[in-house]
């Protein structure tokens, strides 16, 4: 029998809850980070003006996608490279998978993309059988574990070195020994050195599509996007339509927020920027370029005045690392592409809120991630509108809408309110006087599985307050 | 060379999506986001930079480069003669420049020199030395385009040389991709890419490692005099 | 509050009078819509929030000793009632109203209140109260000034405890956890008490410490300052 994806969540999620091991795992990784995030941050003189000139680059962006497009397409087109517009998924692996096939394409090697993961590339490329190698170290580590990434910056944070080796070991070189990560890292770069030379064709994501200049730009710290986007003879970029800034001196504070906001630096190590396919005279890069740009309902979102904000996220993961509920059940419980607020947020737009209203309700409120999102979108504002959204929508169940329309009664009625409070402490000092608090007949029995017993009050302050409270 | 229009018309034909996209995207953007308050005038977000030289050493440190300054050619060709020295045997990649042409000559490296006129650098290359576009001292960044020696010459070998001046330096971010677009360096380049370190990774247990897939040092021989 | 947890609105009625002010009760009020409101149930949010707004109009100050139902009021009202025809009392009331830790530093600039409490105390800075009334130094000023208290500072003091309202019966699992690594950092700091700017939070917490046997126990802001040193009984939540 299939299971809904909240009931899949609310499985997960009780796993991983109780799990001791992972919940240490992430609070050491997300230590690191909250550590080199506040150094990172020190560097930057005024961070909140830093956050809002990124907002206000974002939103003029935004609110004018139709234009930047169209300036950087006819820039990208006018240096001989192609710009391909893919409505959904299938229309975007589709054009991948065509163009690979029609080049003979037989090894493909891959920087880091979540866009990638959004639209399923790599199995379509796979099912026409050409090879795909992830080059990240992290996409590296969990392709050969055949699961999702965790995060949407650290893909394997949820693995301790003792686990990739192990896996070095069963997928690659049996020889290997140390469980190093200097080692690892070197038996990783060793093997997919030659992918990097025998690949064909080179697939990128974008971090930022600039406008003005008609180029990409591409954050990377391991230069594996570098040889991606260098050594073979096609480079196919994939992204989002609303990865578009107007300029290239944008960047200027873009690339430290992003950076900072990732993990902690001042600046990734490599800024790539590349608008077309290697030029006349020039020593080596791809010969093809292509751009294709992934709409698959970021345009829905435009009309939504509301929610058009959610556009301008440059996927930093800063909300991810500072969520109490990731930190406690992690990237994977929440089975989709984009996990953390910014995925909870989102994937009801690009989903379907029947499916996934659950992950806006997954959540205190707490707002940690408003107040850490470096383009200042309203994360946890946003939450409470998809929840409305949801039940303007008639997406919840009907037995909770009966309890609200009961509640709202009982709200407006203020004799019927503290009555209803009486009776209510009546019972449960009933149902807990006969020692039955947390079965079945307890309606606290949720609450009582984790927590002890909320001691109950012999009157209400409304009762006290009508006995004359003494003015002391 | 293909016209404006019949390179859209291209694009639209074997494109169908495109229209659909941006009439969505039209009548998207016809839903008016009302516009926030206006924002504090021109705040500083970053520290101005006083002392760029100052500023470009301290950030060499932090991104775990090398930098040395020297006096004037003489010392440059000494300095990269001890880089190579220290590399293990192998063939060192070079840009195929005037300067970089004078710079061998004075170092006379005792290994085999692959200039970029001949190809590309591949595994074989120990080493590569190029110039850089600018220094960019709030970042402790060298900027590089495919004129200094291709994409491959800043990340291939595990070493990567750069040889720049003093005067090539420049405060910030700003100003330096402020110059690429006024000198419109990405219509003349199809690459250009600002460095800011040697290559790394923390994917493992967030424990940083040098040296993943691009050069493990990146060393920047700082000449003061042209 | 007022059903389940009387004494945080006693001992904040005892503190506001010791520092000179008249209170008033109107007892027609029931809720600020919160749950409602968080739920996604709007449509019933809406007339809960408009009964507060008529029941509160001619209140000088509306003081609450729960940072959530403040912003509610302050930061949700708007929004909740932009097609009312109470908006504009609710924008007055939304002036008008304060969290009680706020009220005392801000509105009355006191933050002597004679409070005695020969304790020491953690602080948990509750999440609606911090982000969205923006409160960080408030309470704290507070504790500062009582006799006696010794306040100590415990790791990562901003994150969330897991109440979250309904969220702590619909992913229970979750919160639950959330509340065991707050109770872990309280219980690093070895203070005899947690306390919080939202009483829910604590309630949540007391729970997750009773559970674990903890010997850390809650007290609500209000009550530490009502502590005045003539009655030596303490008004802390008993364990059951």
């Amino acid at each position: 029998m299939s299971q809904t994806a909240a009931q899949r969540f609310l499985q997960d999620a009780a796993v991983k809850s109780a799990d001791l091991m992972h919940r240490e795992i992430i609070r050491r990784g997300m230590e690191s980070y909250d550590v080199a995030h506040l150094k990172g941050r020190a560097r930057i003189k005024d961070w909140e003006a830093a956050r809002e000139k990124c907002q206000e680059i974002k939103r003029e962006a935004i609110n004018h996608l139709d234009r930047y497009l169209l300036q950087f397409e006819e820039k990208v087109i006018a240096r001989g490279g192609h710009v391909f517009w893919a409505a959904n998924s299938e229309e975007a692996c589709t054009y991948v998978k065509n163009l690979a096939t029609r080049l003979g394409v037989r090894t493909v090697v891959k920087s880091k993309s979540m866009v990638t993961e959004e639209i399923q590339l790599s199995p379509v490329l796979e099912k026409a059988g050409i090879k795909v190698w992830e080059t990240d170290l992290g996409e590296f580590i969990v392709q050969l574990r055949e699961e999702p990434p965790y995060h949407i910056v650290t893909p394997a944070m949820h693995l301790n070195r003792g686990q990739i080796a192990k896996l070095f070991r069963e997928k690659l070189d049996p020889g290997i020994e140390s469980d190093d990560p200097a080692d690892l890292m070197a038996a990783a770069r060793r093997i997919l050195r030659q992918a990097f030379f025998a690949a064909e064709m080179g697939i990128s994501g974008a971090n930022f599509l600039v406008a003005d200049a008609g180029v990409i730009a591409i954050s990377t710290n391991e230069g594996n996007g570098r040889l991606c986007t260098s050594v073979p003879r096609i480079h196919v970029v994939v992204s989002g339509i609303e990865k578009v800034i107007p300029r290239l001196e944008d960047l200027a504070v873009l690339w430290p927020v992003l950076a900072t906001s990732g993990t902690g630096q001042g600046i990734t190590t490599y800024g790539t920027l590349i608008g077309g396919p290697r030029r006349p005279g020039e020593v080596d890069g791809a010969e093809e370029f292509h751009v294709v740009l992934v709409d698959n309902g970021r345009s829905q979102l435009l009309a939504d005045a509301e929610q058009r904000e959610v556009l301008h996220c440059i996927r930093c993961g800063a909300c991810l690392n500072i969520c109490p509920v990731f930190r406690h059940v992690g990237g994977h419980t929440y089975g989709t592409t984009y996990p953390g607020p910014i995925g909870s947020v989102l994937t009801p737009h690009l989903n379907g809120i029947k499916e996934f209203k659950h992950l806006s309700y997954a959540s205190s409120l707490c707002g940690a991630c408003s107040s850490v999102c470096p383009v200042k979108i309203d994360l946890a504002h946003h939450l409470l509108q998809n929840r409305r959204n949801a039940t303007e929508a008639g997406a919840t169940k009907e037995s909770e809408r009966l309890i609200f329309r009961v509640w709202r009664y009982a709200m407006l009625r203020p004799r019927m309110y503290a009555l209803g409070g009486w009776l209510v402490r009546k019972a449960l000092r009933i149902i807990y006087g006969l020692g039955l608090a947390g079965s079945i007949l307890d309606p606290m029995r949720v609450w009582n599985r984790y927590r002890s017993p909320v001691p109950l009050p012999s009157e209400s302050f409304r009762a006290r307050w009508r006995k004359g409270l003494d003015a002391n | 060379m293909q016209t404006k229009e019949a390179q859209t018309k291209e694009a639209q034909t074997g494109n169908p999506s495109r229209d659909r996209i941006l009439e969505r995207i039209r009548a998207g953007l016809r839903t008016v986001v009302p516009e926030p308050a206006a924002l504090r005038s021109g705040p500083v977000i970053f520290e101005p930079i006083n002392n760029p030289l100052e500023r470009f050493q301290q950030e060499c440190i932090g991104n775990l480069m090398e930098c040395a300054l020297t006096a004037d050619s003489a010392t440059s060709a000494r300095q990269l003669s001890k880089v190579l020295q220290s590399l293990p045997e192998g063939e060192t990649f070079v840009q195929d420049d005037p300067a970089l042409r004078r710079l061998i000559e004075q170092a006379a490296p005792a290994r085999p020199i692959r200039w970029s006129s001949q190809g590309a650098p591949g595994e074989a290359s120990q080493a590569t030395v190029t110039l850089a576009e600018a220094l960019i001292a709030q970042t402790g960044s060298i900027l590089v385009t495919s004129a200094c020696g291709g994409r491959g010459a800043s990340v291939i070998a595990p070493c990567h040389i750069v040889y720049a001046t003093v005067a090539q330096l420049v405060p910030d971010l700003a100003t330096a991709l402020s110059r690429v677009s006024q000198e419109r360096k990405l219509d003349s380049n199809s690459f250009a890419c600002v460095i800011s370190g040697s290559s790394r990774t923390a994917d493992i247990e967030k424990i940083l490692v040098q040296g993943a897939h691009g050069p493990r040092r990146l060393v920047v021989i700082l000449q003061a005099a042209t | 509050m007022d059903q389940l947890l009387p004494e945080v609105a006693v001992d904040t009625v005892k503190v506001l009078r010791r520092i000179g002010c008249a209170v008033e009760f109107p007892e027609d009020q029931t809720c600020c819509g919160q749950p409602a409101l968080n739920t996604g149930y709007w449509g019933d949010a809406r007339p809960c929030a408009e009964h507060f707004v008529r029941v509160f109009k001619n209140a000088d100050f509306v003081v609450c000793p729960s940072g959530s139902c403040v912003s509610v009021i302050r930061l949700f009202y708007p929004e909740l009632l932009a097609h009312s025809l109470l908006r504009e009392d609710a924008a007055a009331l939304a002036s008008r109203t304060f969290e009680f830790s706020e009220f005392l530093v801000k509105v009355a600039a006191v933050t002597q209140v004679g409070a005695t409490f020969p304790h020491s105390v953690t602080y948990h800075a509750s999440c609606h109260g911090l982000r969205e009334l923006k409160l960080r130094d408030e309470p704290l000023q507070l504790l500062r000034q009582v006799d006696g208290l010794k306040l100590i500072e415990m790791v990562r003091s901003e994150e969330c405890c897991g109440f979250g309202g309904t969220f702590a019966v619909k992913f229970a699992d979750i919160s639950a956890a959330m509340g065991t690594s707050k109770a872990e950092s309280v219980a690093a700091t070895g203070a005899e008490f947690v306390t919080a700017t939202d009483p829910s939070c604590l309630m949540h917490l007391q729970g997750i410490l009773g559970k674990r046997d903890a010997t850390t126990r809650t007290i609500y802001l209000a009550s530490i300052l009502a502590q005045d040193g003539l009655a030596q009984k303490s008004s802390a939540q008993e364990r059951p």
